[in-house]
């Protein structure tokens, strides 16, 4: 070797020469290991340096992207992680309704469609997926690992369309997304700023008409966004070391605030509404809803209502500051919050401030805490790699998180890049065999599917409209012929929160609570339960569910339902999102002897990371194999099918190390 | 020397409570295995049926006073107006109930009646089918308005539960009321452990229909959580011709089905997660024919097919599918129908969602109370129908319930709450309640009583800083009431008319022993 291997890198050691070409059948099936084979690197240092294989490329964009695909692990191997990094920081963000070229300003202004929940899916689809831009085909959406990112964001920072209010809003939706997406390489400050104002996050945690205290009709101010956005968004319930795990006093663990500090943030997060609540000269504050809210509101971020608006009758006993300053009798006096040390102001809002400043203070007073690092660095790490990082890990994110190095607290970028290029991210798995990696989440397995299948939307049709817009009866048009890059469909893209016909149970957005599909705590029961392992992804997975997933992925592999190839059905009128069995068609017997190994070795590479067992390919050849010319004229394809669904299916796949 | 049995079980019941290292755990749970169990042995059948409301429910206008010195206190606590959430005593539904000091009164000199959309529970309640259980909630021991106070704002060491207003961390007390903060079991699922020998092996003793949570989670005892109408089974094993199975041979391709399941075989996986997917699947796959054969037996009876017909919408997700799915199974295990039989005890999960009305409550809780009282009754004629009514009892959880005071519209999280529960063995028509024996307070200023099995709902302004006058409120202002039930004091009787011993009560409810009163008389 000649290298010297540092101390600290001690997982470096432990790599043995197994020669990677080497993944021979062997005679007797029960000899051969359920694991992945080690793999030999002639560089132990640098791994940040890397990739050095096909699979240590498919390894990281599983972390990074919705999925690898044949053309990313190319690319990734040519160019190397650094610059790929850079690559994505620079690539253009896929937004979903903000600017003028974002998918649903298209779908509302050129296509005249009306804006619901479906067209969000196929606008969240595009991010994730990427490929052309089906208004521009020749912009290629490739902002892979901001979408992640985002889609990340949205699983700590939650709102949801199980909201009944926010149902009916998907722009707003859709403009709360596109803060994550425009976020995700910025600043963690900056985010909770924006996620506080915006609507959709007003109306899912009710700080949107929340105001300041009236005791006289026993009104006070609502505590939800007010407890959420610390114990979800920010700091968490328990104190915590800077490596992620809970600080003890006499064996129990400390919160980080009691009720007081939740009750006094109400008192601050208020006076903020509608932008347009009171734009008919009137106070319209309390109550303010859709009769007062203009269409574009929900674009909007919230209003402070602090200032008496013009020819309004003075009542008598009733300011219309909506925002609780300290200074009426109602208010809360010189609000106590979170105190650490360098708290500004030991945490104490003085009294007479404004809307924007006291809420500015407050976010400040959260995002200061020394919790914040670790605890949104280490979901972060959940989400992205891997689900029991060592507390080690956790440490050098959540230290990257408080100072990136150019003393600046909070920068995304600077701990996405930390957490992908770590030795654990990218060794992890040969260190930790047994415990290594995270149950991928359905959603993220689908989007891989059709990434790496080169998914295309297909069939559909073109339906004029019907009846003048703005009358009643009216029906808008709706454009889904020829559109290979919508992703729309009720089979595929719009169902892929169902739970009965197709679908994984899973869609951005659109989680039953705020607690997200899964906590990050949770536990599954069993041997996990013994070890004290985390699986937050098992949580979403009861029986019926890890069984219907199943066979969502059953209909688009085995089944075959969903190929590009078939015939379009005449009443086919949204078309769906279909792969093309037949690419892989050339590898399914070139191998000598006209075996599949070929075929089973590149869906190890493009859906495995090079992580397919020994056991488990000797398992598949051995049925693929008995599948012959004798089976059909398609013999082929039912080899690929069949790979296809037993792989995705498998524990060995739905674990992403 | 070897150490007592009954030490084994308690030792590792404890150790499921959590908050013991997974070491210990580890140790204690191969001790389980090698002790034998407590041996029940039931010759009738009975199912607990909890349905969990997610988000806690305001129960101060599910509950609603309609006269008397608590219809007074609501009136001040709670007026009517644009943006405030009181009700009107004219569109309650009455209930009949004891009054003054006899027992099953509220006690406290009021008339109280249902939320308008709740008429089919207040029939059940009125013909002696269902009971209210007063203001239940997480509680360490009983706690008085300085101790909470002490707690909350001064810091002392009193012990309160942990998180007293987070939505998550008070469901996971409520479902597995544990002396921790990270629970590894429900109380559901200790109770089916323990029970473990009075059911066959093989066959699940839980089931969460529509949507799955501590509650039903044991260390031994098999569960399952499945959609309402019928168990997901594996199109791939189906269609395959495997009869949903993995057993060796089967399939019209037998090596086809082998290469799938092979990958499944169980304990076989080189990564703990591959192997916890891989037990997943198994049990999916293993259990999903049971329950189907049942609920289709059910469904070709001549009785139990008119199941469904007592629920609004039985083929929806919603808690009177979920009901309608639980009836059906209980008929089957009743009556030792499709794959359940022999099963003496079951334990069932349902929950409805939506209960966080922080806004808009008046327009919104109707419609939850409507699913609710509907869902209830449905349940309740359902086991009718088919002589079983006596068998089930259906008992209402929360995460908490909400203050008395407003904001905007709505509510914000509180504690105490009043809860039902349904069954033909209820000792309806009756308030329960004030299990720690507050004392019942008359105030020489205003003459109202505090304390009573009905908590007090007034709330007069104080001075911030000040603990309400009110004793029941937890004194900060918002009418966040202190419970005078115990969370274990409900489950605690619950799980004594399912047939626990004294002894096991309280092993499983180790907080219990903190009050002086076990069993509240309701069922």
């Amino acid at each position: 070797m000649g290298k010297s291997v540092r101390a600290s890198r001690r997982w470096a050691r432990i790599f043995v020469g197994l020669c990677a070409a080497g993944l021979t059948t062997m005679a007797a099936a029960q000899s051969l290991s359920h694991g992945p084979d080690p793999m030999f690197h002639d560089k132990f240092e640098g791994v940040a340096a890397g990739p050095y294989t096909d699979s240590d490329a498919a390894r990281f964009l599983a972390q990074a992207t919705f999925g690898p695909t044949d053309t990313d692990i190319a690319h990734l191997r040519a160019i190397g992680y650094q610059a790929w990094l850079d690559e994505q920081f620079a690539a253009t963000p896929t937004y979903e309704i903000t600017g003028q070229t974002a998918y649903l300003n298209w779908v509302s202004n050129t296509l005249n469609e009306q804006i619901g929940q479906d067209n969000r899916f196929e606008a969240w689809l595009l991010g994730a997926i990427g490929g052309p831009d089906p208004k521009t085909n020749s912009l290629i959406h490739t902002d892979q690992l901001r979408q992640r990112v985002a889609f990340a964001l949205s699983e700590i920072l939650v709102v949801s369309d199980q909201n009944t209010r926010l149902g009916d809003s998907p722009q707003a939706l859709a403009w709360y997304y596109d803060i994550l997406i425009g976020n995700a390489f910025g600043n963690y400050r900056d985010l909770l700023g924006q996620v506080t104002l915006s609507p959709a996050m007003g109306v899912y945690l009710n700080m949107l008409g929340n105001r300041r205290a009236d005791l006289y009709n026993n009104v006070h101010p609502d505590e939800n966004y007010a407890r959420e956005v610390n114990q979800l968004f920010s700091i968490g319930l328990v104190m915590l070391n800077p490596d992620g795990t809970p600080q003890l006093s006499g064996g129990q663990p400390v919160p980080t605030y009691l009720q007081n500090a939740i009750t006094n943030f109400a008192h601050v997060l208020t006076g903020w509404n509608w932008a347009s609540c009171d734009a008919d000269g009137r106070d319209n504050f309390i109550g303010c809803d859709t009769q007062y809210q203009a269409p574009g509101d929900s674009l909007t971020p919230m209003l402070a209502y602090e200032t008496r608006p013009p020819a309004q009758p003075i009542e008598p006993y009733f300011d219309f500051n909506y925002h609780d300053n300290g200074m009426h009798e109602d208010d809360t006096a010189n609000k106590q919050l979170l105190a650490y040390p360098g708290a500004a102001g030991g945490g104490l809002l003085i009294d007479g401030g404004t809307a924007a400043g006291d809420l500015a203070f407050a976010l400040d007073n959260i995002f200061n805490h020394p919790n914040v690092g670790p605890f949104i660095s280490k979901q972060l790490i959940q989400r992205l790699v891997t689900s029991n990082p060592s507390p080690a890990y956790v440490q050098r994110v959540a230290a990257m998180f408080d100072n990136n190095g150019s003393n600046v607290r909070g920068d995304l970028k600077t701990v996405v890049k930390t957490i992908l290029l770590d030795p654990e991210a990218r060794l992890g798995q040969w260190h930790d065999a047994d415990t290594f990696g995270k149950l991928r989440e359905p959603l993220i397995v689908l989007t891989h599917f059709w990434r790496a299948m080169h998914a295309v939307h297909h069939c559909g049709q073109n339906i004029a409209a019907i009846g003048t817009p703005g009358t009643p009866g009216y029906s808008p048009p709706t454009s889904y012929a020829n559109q290979p890059y919508r992703y729309a469909g009720y089979g595929t893209g719009w169902r892929t929160n169902g739970t009965q016909w197709g679908g994984v149970a899973q869609a951005a957005l659109d989680a039953d609570t705020v607690f997200n599909f899964f906590k990050p705590s949770f536990i599954p029961a069993g041997e996990m339960t013994t070890r004290g392992l985390r699986g937050p992804e098992f949580q979403m997975q009861t029986d019926s569910i890890v069984a219907h997933i199943s066979n969502t992925i059953h209909g688009m592999t085995l089944n075959g339902e969903f190929d590009v190839n078939d015939a379009c059905g005449g009443g086919d009128t949204f078309g769906d999102i279909m792969i093309d069995h037949a690419q892989d068609i050339a590898l399914a017997a070139s191998a000598a002897g006209g075996g599949a190994d070929n075929l089973v070795d590149e869906y190890n590479k493009r859906f495995m990371s090079g992580q397919m067992s020994p056991f488990m390919r000797n398992n598949l050849l051995v049925y693929l194999n008995t599948i012959t010319s004798s089976d059909g004229a398609d013999w082929k394809q039912q080899r690929a099918m069949n790979a296809l669904y037993m792989i995705l299916a498998s524990p060995e796949y739905m674990i992403q190390k | 020397m070897r150490p007592d049995r009954r030490k084994f079980i308690q030792q590792t019941i404890r150790a499921a409570l959590g908050g013991v290292g997974a070491c210990s755990a580890l140790g204690h749970m191969h001790l389980l295995q090698a002790a034998a169990r407590t041996n029940y042995a039931f010759g009738d059948y009975k199912a607990l049926v909890c349905v969990y409301l997610y988000g806690g429910n305001d129960s101060f206008n599910t509950i609603v006073p309609i006269s008397g010195a608590a219809r007074t206190a609501y009136d001040d606590t709670r007026p009517t107006g644009t943006g405030l959430i009181g009700l009107t005593p004219g569109s309650l539904n009455s209930l009949t109930h004891p009054t003054g000091s006899n027992a099953g009164s509220p006690g406290d000199n009021s008339q109280y009646g249902l939320h308008q959309n709740m008429p089919e529970l207040a029939t059940l309640f009125n013909t002696g089918k269902a009971a209210i259980v007063a203001n239940v909630g997480t509680l360490v021991r009983p706690t008085s308005q300085q101790d909470a106070w002490d707690a909350m704002y001064n810091g002392s060491s009193f012990p309160l539960p942990p998180q007293l207003f987070s939505h998550s961390d008070q469901t996971a007390y409520w479902q597995s009321s544990p002396p921790s903060n990270a629970p590894l079991s429900g109380w559901g699922g200790r109770i089916a452990d323990l029970l473990t020998s009075a059911n066959p092996a093989g066959v699940p003793i839980m089931t969460s229909v529509g949507g799955d949570d501590i509650f039903t989670r044991g260390q031994t005892a098999a569960g399952y959580a499945m959609n309402p109408g019928s168990a997901t089974t594996l199109n791939f094993l189906e269609w395959g011709g495997a009869n949903g199975s993995c057993a060796p041979g089967g399939g019209w391709d037998p090596n086809q089905i082998a290469a799938f399941c092979n990958l499944f075989a169980a304990g076989t996986q080189a990564n703990a997660l591959e192997r916890t997917f891989a037990a997943s699947m198994n049990h999916s796959i293993g259990t999903a024919g049971v329950i189907n054969a049942a609920i289709a037996a059910a469904n070709a009876d001549a009785t139990a097919a008119g199941i469904p017909g007592k629920f609004p919408n039985p083929g929806g997700y919603d808690l009177d599918a979920q009901l309608c799915t639980v009836a059906q199974l209980i008929w089957a295990a009743a009556n030792n129908q499709g794959g359940l039989n022999g099963l003496h005890r079951q334990v069932f999960f349902v929950n409805a969602g939506g209960f966080d009305t922080h806004s808009d409550q008046l327009a919104q809780h109707p419609d939850l109370l409507t699913l609710l009282s509907k869902s209830l009754k449905g349940f309740y004629d359902a086991l009718a129908l088919v002589g079983l009514q006596d068998k089930a009892t259906a008992f209402t959880a929360s995460d908490f319930g909400r203050t008395m005071t407003g904001n905007n519209g709505g509510t914000d999280h509180g504690w105490g709450s009043h809860h039902f529960v349904v069954g033909g063995a209820v000792q309806g028509g009756k308030f329960y309640g004030n299990g720690i024996g507050a004392t019942p307070i008359t105030d020489p200023q205003d003459g109202l009583v505090y304390g009573t099995v009905m908590p007090s709902l007034f709330d007069p302004a104080t001075t911030w800083g000040t603990p309400s006058p009110n004793k029941n409120d937890a004194g900060d202002g918002y009418g966040r009431i202190i419970p005078t039930t115990a969370v274990d004091q409900y489950a605690g009787t619950l799980a004594k008319w399912f047939g626990l011993t004294d002894g096991d009560i309280t092993t499983i409810f180790p907080s219990l022993a903190n009050f002086n009163t076990k069993y509240l008389g309701f069922v």
